[in-house]
């Protein structure tokens, strides 16, 4: 009795001021937190999910699968793909030819031309052209098994990247374990993307007061930000908004039909939203095409005389495209001239030839496989 | 001291080992009860407050978005798809009493027709309980509070307003599409924007600029608030009085797009007063 009662009081005491959890698993590797700068005029809010913290090992290891051509998982075909593929950073990560391209390892064409991935770690939550993926982690989900980009499986790509020596412990320093799953292969990539931050163009450091824009490059930007201009800035942003898109959708007058679409109305369902597509950011957009959600125009020229005369009129075209009254801005060739001077000064070589953002040097076990 | 020594000596051991352990255990019992959380104070029913809703109305009837059902003053069918604005500087007038401004965290509250929690503003202040004769505001934002780049972060942040037109924030972005005259199908847009206006030369060049927003009381906006209750009230704009009083504001004279036309927003600005009115909600 006498030992009960001592050993019952020591535990009472032991456990008295424990909190009412389970005990936490300690990994063996504990992932270094990372934070990112928030540049000037940057909007403040970020979209990193709870579950997804940034940590300097995610990221690292979502650097060398976004570039790792074995990440299909169809290495054993012959077939390597990886995000790098399509997202080339000398082009603003997209890949830089005219449609019908990006073509999937089975050779069928992307449904869509790319928007490219900058900045998206201020997307809250609308990404793709329609703004029906969510995330970017779902994003990478939906590419393994897409049939035009990997079309392959998730079973598939954990063994590939698991049998791949040297993965294994990156995963276990980036999540605490070295189970290999397509859940982590997308947080990783997920965490990289969010990391690729442009934000030093000529138009920023313009902001900034490092420099002034020639008088070319001021005229397009008035006629940026002008209703009796171009007005671009409802949509694209500009100063106040220098992510240089809403991530809103808009019905900016190109077609006059809209069956069949994968517009925000087959997202939404709603009838005013027919022929709606996202607002693509304008950062690098000298880099991007081909542009529009089909990549019907392959020049800055072609985009800019498409909204200066060829606007066509439906019920559903948007309220803010009021130049429609007239087809167009009607800009005269100057001002086109001086438009794409503007356009132009938003390029950001620093983020294009950034090496944080590029290939690395060697991969896991690349000794014992080709890589693409 | 000595005499409680002198007792516990005379008790018998079976009982002092009794003893000893029930206060050991008692002791234990109450580090276990001190750990635990605190539970949260119940809610303080005493608060009074208020609510500010807000309503959208052509000729008395909630709006109808993105159909062509309205006619204008001027006799110029059209229709709403969107209403974007700020309003700030709320300010309560209490009977008998000098006027309240609600400062709450922020003066200036961003409405916005496509995201509904911007319709309703659950005040943060504590209001007086009694009688108040009217509510006032500012619709838009004043000169002094109008700073470009204090909003980072959307929706707030796509109302800028262009830096070569004046800078800082839309007041108000109000979309919609009208029917030319002319016309039997198709609409045009009309982008019904307000902000700071601006003042240009001969040749084009601008020289000044003109602060567009204005106060607003609202009449017939006396209301009681009692003690410990919280009050909604709604704050309605009712929009054919953009285009109505005392100026007939005629669609097909000014077109899709007034930022850079201060007689326009003149207009627009003038009409203004006559465009909010107050309901009362019964909680």
């Amino acid at each position: 009795m006498k030992t009960f009662l001592r050993i019952g009081f020591i535990v009472l005491l032991a456990t008295a001021c424990a909190k009412n959890t389970e005990p936490e698993l300690v990994p063996v590797y504990k992932p270094t937190p990372d934070t990112l700068e928030i540049p000037y005029g940057f909007p403040t809010r970020l979209n990193i999910p709870d579950d997804n913290p940034l940590t300097k090992e995610g990221i690292d290891l979502g650097r060398l699968l976004f570039y790792d051509g074995r990440l299909a998982g169809r290495a054993s075909e012959g077939k390597f793909m990886s995000c790098f593929t399509c997202h080339i950073q000398e082009n603003g990560f997209v890949i830089g030819k005219p449609r019908p391209f990006p073509v999937g390892l089975d050779g069928q064409p992307t449904r869509h031309a790319m928007l490219p991935l900058v900045n998206l770690v201020w997307n809250e939550g609308t990404y793709g052209w329609n703004g029906s993926v969510k995330s970017i982690e779902d994003d990478v989900l939906a590419v393994i098994t897409d049939p035009t980009e990997f079309g392959s499986s998730f079973l598939a790509v954990e063994k590939a990247i698991r049998e791949i020596p040297g993965y294994p412990v990156l995963f276990e320093k980036a999540f605490g374990t070295k189970e290999v799953t397509v859940e982590r292969i997308a947080k990783a990539i997920a965490q990289f993307v969010r990391t690729m931050v442009s934000s030093n163009s000529k138009f920023d450091k313009y902001l900034r007061g490092e420099l002034q824009l020639t008088q070319s490059e001021l005229n397009g930007f008035v006629l940026f930000t002008t209703e009796e201009g171009a007005d671009c800035f409802h949509c694209h942003g500009g100063s106040g908004n220098p992510l240089f898109t809403t991530n809103l959708f808009y019905n900016n007058g190109k077609d006059s039909t809209f069956a069949g679409e994968s517009d925000r109305y087959s997202v939404t369902g709603n009838a005013t939203e027919k022929g709606n597509y996202k607002a693509s950011t304008l950062r690098n957009i000298e880099l991007t095409a081909p542009y529009m959600h089909d990549g019907r125009f392959n020049t800055l020229d072609e985009v800019i005389d498409f909204y200066a005369h060829e606007l066509v009129w439906t019920p559903y075209i948007d309220p803010l495209m009021h130049h429609i009254a007239t087809g167009g801005n009607q800009l005269v060739p100057s001002e086109k001239e001086d438009l794409k001077a503007f356009l132009m000064t938003l390029t950001d070589t620093s983020f294009i030839q950034n090496p944080a953002f590029g290939k690395p040097v060697s991969f896991p076990g690349e000794k014992t496989m080709i890589l693409k | 001291m000595n005499q409680v020594n002198t007792l516990w000596f005379q008790v018998p051991f079976p009982f002092k080992q009794i003893i000893f352990w029930s206060v050991s255990w008692l002791v234990s019992l109450l580090f276990v009860t001190a750990c635990e959380k605190k539970t949260s104070e119940p809610p303080d029913t005493s608060e009074t407050r208020i609510t500010i809703r807000f309503e959208h109305r052509i000729d008395g009837q909630k709006l109808q978005y993105d159909t062509l059902l309205y006619v204008n003053e001027a006799g110029n069918p059209y229709m709403v798809n969107e209403i974007q604005y700020f309003i700030s500087d709320v300010i309560l007038y209490p009977h008998n009493k000098g006027p309240v401004t609600i400062n709450e965290w922020k003066d200036i509250h961003y409405i916005d027709t496509d995201l509904p929690t911007t319709l309703r503003w659950d005040v943060y202040d504590q209001i007086t309980a009694g009688q108040y004769d009217s509510v006032g505001f500012h619709f838009g934002i004043a000169e002094s509070e109008n700073i470009s780049f204090m909003y980072p972060n959307p929706p707030e942040r796509d109302m800028f307003w262009p830096e070569y037109l004046g800078g800082g924030y839309h007041y108000m972005k109000l979309n919609g599409k009208w029917l030319p005259e002319g016309q039997s199908i198709q609409t045009l847009p009309f982008d019904f924007h307000m902000g700071i206006g601006q003042i240009y030369d001969s040749v084009g060049a601008i020289t000044g600029y003109v602060h567009n927003d204005f106060p607003v009381i609202l009449k017939s906006s006396q209301f009681e608030i009692m003690p410990g209750e919280t009050k909604e009230i709604a704050i309605v704009m009712n929009i054919e009085n953009w285009f109505k009083d005392p100026n007939i504001y005629n669609h097909d004279l000014y077109g899709g797009y007034i930022m850079q036309n201060q007689t326009a927003m003149q207009k627009a600005k003038e009409n203004g007063h006559n465009v909010f009115t107050f309901a009362e909600t019964k909680n």
